[in-house]
């Protein structure tokens, strides 16, 4: 009898257990739901916003040339508000190229602090060094910018003007490069620091017991086993580098047409033409930066795919 | 551990002090040379600063078209052309007045000094105006708002109202009434307005004269407040008169706008808009360039394209 009490008792708790499971899970979905769906509300209102220009005839102006806007190599030919020749072929261009040179910088810099912090720096000395990183990941890219309106275009312009050469008051691809390096450097360190530390252990010491020396284990085994994750450290860099308004337009010097692979000439990103008088603007002109955003969406989750089919190629624990 | 403490401070160091040297050397140690290239600064072409620099030396197509300016043209906002114009020896750039500091060296245009007192003694030439716009009449929160938005208005046009426009670094237009005399016509300022909001916007060139001038109005009209939200000379009209934008959230009493209207602005009743000042626009260049004046044909040849070095102005 006692016992049968006691089984109805449990049944009855499972049950209650089982009702708030429900709940919750229901609850779950819910913020699930919410959060998907904002994304899809943002992308669809710049998806909607950013086709009007080519499928509208923009209050006179006439639809503009899908063709000509994704290839052309001048940014509005014409006078604003009176013209529909708007293009972003050679920003295209630029943008990729700078992502690419940052991350030429920044990523051989960050990946060996991070080797540096993981496996060389005594303890201490680490434990500060993450600290650093770690501010520097924080610090808003706007600061960085002032850092580049203040310091780099004075040491670009000065250091060019050495070489005989007359940069345009060092607003250059190279001071965008350096900024957007400052700025992508801690995040590949900390994310390549973590993908270091996780390296098995019997790894590498299987590899120090075969004789290699630490330098060779470091190189050799270490990063070759954190590939992987360094790997993801570079997409989350090159996802900041392409994505970075502000600190970029302050370095950058608007440049409005033909490409330019000259690191001492001015520059543009999709990201700066976005917003250089964005606030000011209305009409097409207004509308034309929407579609900008999309060409940028497009560049960012074209980027990511073929680096991530890169990664998947690379593999992950693999060593020779 | 300590020696590479010591050796990480050394590198600090070293680098820092390699920074020092090159920005010193290059900056005392160089002649000017006038045969460089005139580096060209300029705002985008939705600035009221613009549309006022390229209007008041005669390139008004430049005002709003970027095809038309010298190749290699920089576009940069206020702040970073005063910044980059204290970098770059060879530029040449253009700011209001207000926001001229001594990093950089104003040009005299036409042989007249970039001063404040030049500018109200109407003899420097290079100015935008200041412009106002309402909504239409019956269209307000409430008619509180209305009265009191219309002896806004008539206090701007007032020397009382021209004071505080002075102070804040403007030119008003020249006005003979004070507020005293007129007033009389508004009787709304005899009550207390205190628990009345004014929306006011447009342009952020203005947005210190605006703040002045309700600061000092405020107490004259029965302690109304005022809401500041300043985007840009477009939202003047957008923000007041706009069907699809005027009665949403962003919605504004008055809207300023740092150039003249235009386009579709221009269909709204002569009566809800105007001008109450001028501001000046200054051609800057850096410290060490010899030249000092300018007229209006020479910044436009330098931002066409005509003049491509400085020795253009210099061996005249």
């Amino acid at each position: 009898m006692e016992e049968l009490l006691k089984w109805k008792e449990q049944m009855r708790s499972t049950k209650k257990n089982r009702i708030t499971d429900k709940i919750t899970q229901h609850i779950f979905l819910g913020t699930a739901l919410l959060s998907a769906s904002f994304i899809f509300i943002v992308v669809g209102i710049i998806f909607v916003q950013g086709i009007r220009p080519f499928v509208t005839d923009n209050q006179g102006l006439g639809s503009v040339n899908l063709w000509s806007f994704l290839t052309g190599d001048v940014w509005l030919i014409g006078a604003t508000f009176a013209s529909n020749l708007y293009s972003v072929g050679f920003i295209i261009v630029s943008t990729l190229f700078i992502a690419l040179l940052s991350l030429l910088v920044s990523f051989p810099i960050g990946v060996l602090t991070a080797l540096f912090i993981a496996k060389v720096a005594p303890k201490p000395l680490a434990k500060i060094l993450r600290t650093v990183i770690e501010t520097l990941a924080a610090i808003p890219s706007i600061v960085y910018g002032l850092f580049g309106a203040g310091i780099i275009l004075q040491v670009v312009y000065d250091v060019s003007a050495l070489f005989g050469y007359q940069s345009k008051g060092g607003n250059s691809i190279i001071s965008v490069v350096l900024v957007l390096a400052l700025m992508t450097i801690p995040t590949i360190t900390a994310i390549s620091e973590v993908a270091i530390r996780s390296v098995d252990k019997t790894i590498e010491h299987g590899s120090l017991a075969l004789g290699a020396s630490n330098t060779q284990t470091n190189f050799k085994v270490v990063l070759a086993s954190a590939k992987s994750g360094i790997f993801t450290a570079a997409i989350l860099g090159i996802g900041r580098t392409l994505g970075e308004a502000t600190a970029v337009s302050l370095v950058a010097g608007g440049r409005r047409a033909g490409i330019s692979f000259d690191i001492f000439d001015t520059t543009s990103t999709l990201t700066t033409i976005m917003l250089e008088g964005l606030k000011e603007t209305t009409g097409l002109d207004y509308d034309i930066r929407f579609s900008v955003g999309l060409v940028l969406m497009a560049v960012i989750l074209l980027t990511n795919l073929l680096l991530n089919s890169v990664k998947k190629r690379v593999g992950s624990v693999h060593v020779r | 551990m300590k020696k590479v403490l010591i050796a990480l401070v050394g590198l600090l160091t070293l680098t820092l002090a390699a920074c020092s040297q090159t920005s010193t050397s290059a900056t005392t140690l160089v002649t000017y040379d006038g045969s460089k290239n005139i580096t060209v600064y300029t705002r985008d072409t939705t600035s009221g600063t613009r549309t006022g620099f390229m209007e008041g030396i005669g390139f008004a197509e430049a005002a709003t078209s970027d095809s038309v300016l010298v190749t290699g043209f920089l576009i940069k906002d206020n702040t970073a052309i005063l910044n980059a114009l204290s970098i770059d020896e060879y530029g040449v750039g253009y700011v209001s007045l207000s926001s001229v500091n001594s990093t950089v060296k104003g040009l005299h245009f036409n042989g007249v000094a970039p001063t404040e007192a030049n500018v109200i003694n109407d003899t420097y030439g290079l100015k935008r105006p200041f412009m106002w716009m309402i909504r239409p009449a019956g269209d307000y929160p409430s008619t509180t708002v209305e009265q009191i938005v219309q002896a806004f208005i008539a206090f701007l046009a007032t020397s009382d109202g021209g004071d505080i426009i002075n102070n804040a670094g403007a030119i008003p237009l020249p006005s003979t009434q004070t507020w005293d005399q007129v007033k009389g016509n508004h009787a709304v300022c005899n009550q207390n307005n205190s628990g009345v909001v004014l929306r006011i916007g447009g342009s952020d060139s203005i947005q210190k004269v605006a703040e002045a001038l309700t600061k000092a109005f405020t107490p004259k009209c029965g302690n109304f407040s005022a809401e500041h939200d300043h985007t840009g000379s477009s939202d003047a009209y957008k923000r007041t008169n706009d069907p699809a934008i005027k009665d949403t959230s962003v919605g504004k009493d008055i809207g300023f706008s740092s150039r003249f209207f235009r386009g579709a602005e221009l269909t709204v009743a002569a009566s809800i808009r105007g001008q109450l000042a001028w501001d000046a626009i200054v051609a800057i260049v850096h410290l060490n360039n010899p030249v000092s004046n300018v007229t209006a044909d020479d910044l436009k040849n330098m931002y066409n394209g005509t003049y491509r070095t400085w020795n253009a102005l210099i061996n005249r």
